[in-house]
C-alpha cells in the first residue's frame, strides 16, 4: 500500500499540475487491466429511498460487470462527514475507489492529489461527453476538463402551495418572479386569525447557504474571484457584494413584517413547514419534489413548481446546478481498481441507469437522454411539476457565474453566509454589515487552505 | 521487590488501556495543537502557541466560554434540584409511588439522539407541539430555537429533562438506602414534612448530591448531541458551546483544522479539571458520609 502511494507520488512529480493548478495521481489505465474479478469499495452519503436508488444501480451493474468487478457501497453519513471521513482516510493510505463528493467538495478533491481525474478516463476509452449535460458538465470542469463524473444533480425552485395562491385570489400560475414580487405576495399571502397569531406565512425556507449562491448567480455573480475559482485558487467570497446584501435585507423584511417565518437553518425544518401547508411559498432543491407532493396529497394541497426567482428585474443569470459527483481515487488503489470504478462511474451515466436514477430519487438526470426512456415519461405525466426543473436546467444561459464557485473551503463559506443571513434576518446586524463580516471571517480560512496546497 | 512487580503486573490490564485511549491521545492533542494543519487535517508546520493566541485574542471564543458556562449552569441545577424535588415528593407516602418513580426515571432510557430529534418536532415554530399548545391559549409563536435569547434556554431544558431520570434513580436509591431508624427516630421527635426533609433527609443524600454535581458538570461540558441536532450551535451561535466549536473546528462544513481544534480540546480538559477540583475542594466538606 505504502509503496504504492509512493509511486502514484513518484507518478505525480512527472506528471504533475494541470493548469488549473492541485493535481492528479497518475494516468488512467485501458479496458484491457480487468482480468480477475475486483472488489472496490464505493463511499456514498445517500440514505433512505435514494440509498435504494444505490442498490438498484449496484445490481443493475453487477448483472452485467459482475464477473469482473464487484462493487461495495458503503453509506458514509451525510455529504460534510462523509468528506471528514474521507480526510482521514487519506492520512491512513485507506481510501476507497471510488467515492460520491458534494459539488462544493470540487476543489479539495482537485487539490487532494489523490485521484485520476474523468477526462483521462474519457482520452484512453474515447468516451464522449456530449451525452453529459453542458450545464452539469462546468460544474465539475476546469479548464474545459471534467475531473469527475455528475451523479446527483439538482437545481433550485420556487415551491407554491396552490390552494393558499387561490384563497388569497390570486393566480397560482403567476408566480412572482423577483424577490421583491415575494414580499408582495408573500403580504397578501400571509393569514392572520382573529387574535392575530399567524396562521399562515407567505414564505418561508431554512437559512440554507445553498439559496443565496444560487440567487446571486441569477444575478450574474460571482460568488468567488478569479472567476469563482476557476482561474487560479480564488483568495476571497464576494457574497458581500450589494446583492448579497440585498438578500440579507430582503429575508429580515419578511421576517420582521411577519411575512414569513424564520426557522433557522435545518432544511428538514424548513421542508416540514412547505409539508404541513403552513407556507405559502417555499424555495428548495428539485430532489425535495417528490416528497413534497406526497405530504400535500396528505395535507390536502397541491405543489405548484416555479422557476427559481431572479434577484432583481435586471438579473440576467441563472441557478447553479447543485449535488454531488463521483470521484476516483488513483493514490493507493491498483490499475484494476481504477479501471473497476471508471466502469461504474460510465455505467450511472448511461441513459438507462439514469433514468432510473432520476424516478427512484427525484434528481435531474446527467444524460438527457434519460428523459425518452419509458420510466422516465411514465414518471413525468405523473409529476408534472418536475418539468419546470428540466426546463430551467436547459435554458440556462451557460456563464461562470452559474458553473458556481470551486473554493477549498467552500463548505466553511456557506456555513460563514449562514451567519450573514440569520444576524441580518434576526436583527442583529443590518445585512451589508451582516454580510461583511462574514466574509471577512473567512479569511484566516482560506488562507490557511491556500497556503497548503500551494 | 517481588511483591511490587506483581503489583505492576496486576496494573498493566488498566495501564495498557488508559495509555492506548487517554494518554496517547492526550498527548498526539498536545502535538497537533503546536501545529497548523493541512488540508487533511494532518499537522502541518510547528506553530509554538499560536493556535492558543488565536484563540484568546479572538472575541468569539471567550462568548463560546460563557455559552459553555451559561448551558453548564441551566442544565446541572435544574435537573439536580428538579430531581430531588421529585424525589421528595415521593416519600410522602403517596399512592403509586412507584409508578410515578419509573415514569420519572423514563428518560433515562431515551438516547441523546432520540429525545432530541423528539424535541426538535415540539419546538418547531410553525408546527410544533409546544406552540401549538400555547396558541390554544391565545399565545403567540414563540421561537424556541430560531430566537436568540431563547435558544440556549430551549437546549438546556432538552438537556434538563434528559438529565432529570437519572438524577431521579440516583436519588431514590440514595433515599432507599437511609435507615429507617433514623427517620423514624426523626418523626417521633415529632420533625415531618420540609423540617424531615431539610434536617434529615438532604444531608443524608448529600453524597449522591455531590456525586451528581460532579457527573453533571462533566457531562454538561462535554454536550455535544441535543446541541447538534437542535441548533447546530446557532442561531448566530447563541448555542455554540466548547465542545460544538471543537467539532465544528476539526469537522464540520469540510473544516479540517485540528491545530486549532486541539487547542480548544486541551483548554476544555483544563477547564474539566479546574471544575472538578474547585467542586471537590469547596462542596465534598459540606458532604455527609456515613
Amino acid at each position: 500500500m505504502r509503496r504504492l502511494a509512493l509511486l502514484a507520488g513518484a507518478a505525480l512529480l512527472i506528471t504533475s499540475c494541470g493548469s488549473g493548478g492541485g493535481g492528479d495521481a497518475g494516468g488512467a489505465p485501458a479496458a484491457g487491466v480487468l482480468k480477475d474479478k475486483v472488489t472496490i469499495e464505493f463511499w456514498h452519503s445517500m440514505k433512505g429511498a435514494n440509498a435504494e436508488a444505490i442498490n438498484q444501480l449496484v445490481a443493475d451493474f453487477h448483472a452485467k460487470f459482475g464477473s469482473k468487478v464487484q462493487i461495495k457501497p458503503v453509506f458514509q453519513g451525510n455529504y460534510d462527514e462523509t468528506v471528514a471521513k474521507y480526510k482521514a482516510a487519506v492520512q491512513q493510505e485507506n481510501t476507497p475507489a471510488l467515492i460520491q463528493i458534494y459539488d462544493i467538495g470540487t476543489r479539495f478533491m482537485i487539490d487532494s492529489k489523490q485521484v485520476v481525474p474523468m477526462y483521462k478516463f474519457f482520452d484512453v476509452d474515447k468516451y464522449s461527453t456530449a451525452d453529459i449535460e453542458p450545464n452539469i458538465a462546468s460544474y465539475y470542469s476546469v479548464d474545459g476538463k471534467m475531473w469527475s463524473m455528475p451523479f446527483n444533480s439538482s437545481t433550485p425552485l420556487l415551491y407554491i402551495n396552490k390552494e393558499a395562491f387561490e384563497k388569497a385570489g390570486m393566480d397560482p400560475n403567476k408566480p412572482p418572479k423577483t424577490l421583491d414580487e415575494i414580499t408582495k405576495y408573500a403580504e397578501k399571502l400571509t393569514v392572520k386569525d382573529a387574535s392575530g397569531t399567524v396562521k399562515q406565512y407567505g414564505f418561508g425556507s431554512a437559512t440554507y447557504g445553498w439559496l443565496l449562491e444560487q440567487l446571486l448567480a441569477t444575478d450574474g455573480q460571482e460568488y468567488c474571484d478569479k472567476g469563482n475559482g476557476r482561474q487560479g485558487l480564488a483568495t476571497k467570497v464576494q457574497f458581500d457584494s450589494a446583492s448579497g446584501a440585498k438578500v440579507a435585507d430582503w429575508w429580515h423584511n419578511l421576517v420582521s413584517k411577519g411575512w414569513a417565518v424564520n426557522v433557522g437553518r435545518k432544511t428538514d425544518d424548513g421542508q416540514a413547514i412547505f409539508k404541513s401547508g403552513t407556507v405559502a411559498m417555499h424555495l428548495e432543491s428539485t430532489s425535495a419534489l417528490r416528497g413534497y407532493v406526497d405530504a400535500a396529497k396528505q395535507n390536502g394541497f397541491t405543489v405548484v413548481t416555479a422557476p427559481y426567482p431572479k434577484l432583481s428585474d435586471g438579473s440576467k443569470g441563472g441557478p447553479i446546478i447543485g449535488g454531488a459527483s463521483l470521484w476516483i481515487n488513483g493514490v493507493g488503489h491498483s490499475d484494476e481498481e481504477k479501471r473497476a470504478a471508471w466502469e461504474f462511474a460510465k455505467f450511472s451515466a448511461t441513459p438507462e441507469e439514469q433514468a432510473k436514477w432520476h424516478v427512484g430519487t427525484g434528481y435531474v438526470a446527467v444524460n438527457p437522454k434519460a428523459y425518452d426512456q419509458e420510466v422516465a415519461r411514465t414518471w413525468a405525466a405523473q409529476f408534472p411539476q418536475f418539468a419546470t426543473a428540466v426546463d430551467q436546467l436547459h435554458s440556462l444561459p451557460p456563464s461562470t457565474a452559474s458553473a458556481g464557485c470551486i473554493l477549498g473551503v467552500m463548505p466553511q463559506a456557506r456555513q460563514a453566509s449562514e451567519e450573514g443571513l440569520e444576524q441580518s434576518i434576526l436583527g442583529s446586524k443590518p445585512g451589508a454589515q451582516a454580510m461583511k463580516d462574514a466574509a471577512a471571517s473567512l479569511s484566516r480560512a482560506i488562507e490557511q487552505y491556500n497556503q497548503s496546497v500551494k | 521487590m517481588a511483591g511490587y512487580g506483581l503489583s505492576w503486573a496486576y496494573l498493566l490490564p488498566s495501564l495498557a488501556v488508559f495509555a492506548l485511549f487517554v494518554f496517547w491521545p492526550l498527548g498526539r492533542s498536545i502535538y497537533l495543537s503546536l501545529h497548523g494543519s493541512d488540508i487533511f487535517g494532518g499537522a502541518g508546520r510547528f506553530v509554538g502557541l499560536d493556535n492558543y493566541a488565536e484563540l484568546f485574542t479572538e472575541p468569539r471564543f471567550l462568548k463560546v466560554l460563557g455559552t459553555t458556562a451559561l448551558f453548564t449552569l441551566f442544565s446541572v441545577v435544574p435537573a439536580i434540584l428538579g430531581a430531588l424535588a421529585l424525589v421528595l415528593l415521593l416519600e410522602a407516602q403517596i399512592r403509586g409511588a412507584k409508578v410515578f418513580r419509573t415514569i420519572f426515571a423514563m428518560p433515562f432510557a431515551f438516547s441523546v439522539a432520540t429525545a432530541s430529534v423528539v424535541f426538535s418536532i415540539i419546538y418547531n415554530p410553525a408546527i410544533g407541539i409546544a406552540n401549538g399548545l400555547l396558541g390554544q391559549l391565545g399565545v403567540d409563536r414563540v421561537h424556541w430555537l430560531t430566537s436568540p435569547d431563547l435558544a440556549l434556554l430551549s437546549v438546556s431544558a432538552t438537556t434538563v429533562w434528559m438529565n432529570l431520570g437519572y438524577n431521579v434513580l440516583v436519588l431514590s436509591a440514595g433515599v432507599g438506602a437511609i435507615p429507617q431508624e433514623v427517620t423514624e427516630a426523626a418523626r417521633l421527635d415529632g420533625a415531618s414534612g420540609l423540617r424531615l426533609a431539610g434536617r434529615i433527609t438532604v444531608p443524608l443524600l448529600s453524597p449522591q448530591l455531590f456525586f451528581l454535581v460532579v457527573v453533571s458538570t462533566i457531562h454538561a461540558l462535554q454536550s455535544f448531541g441535543q446541541i447538534h441536532i437542535l441548533t447546530k450551535g446557532g442561531p448566530d451561535e447563541a448555542t455554540t458551546t466548547l465542545v460544538y466549536s471543537i467539532y465544528e473546528n476539526a469537522f464540520a462544513y469540510g473544516s479540517a483544522d485540528f491545530g486549532l481544534a486541539s487547542a480548544q480540546a486541551i483548554v476544555l480538559m483544563v477547564v474539566v479539571l479546574a471544575m472538578t477540583a474547585i467542586q471537590f475542594g469547596v462542596l465534598e466538606r459540606k458532604v455527609h458520609y456515613r
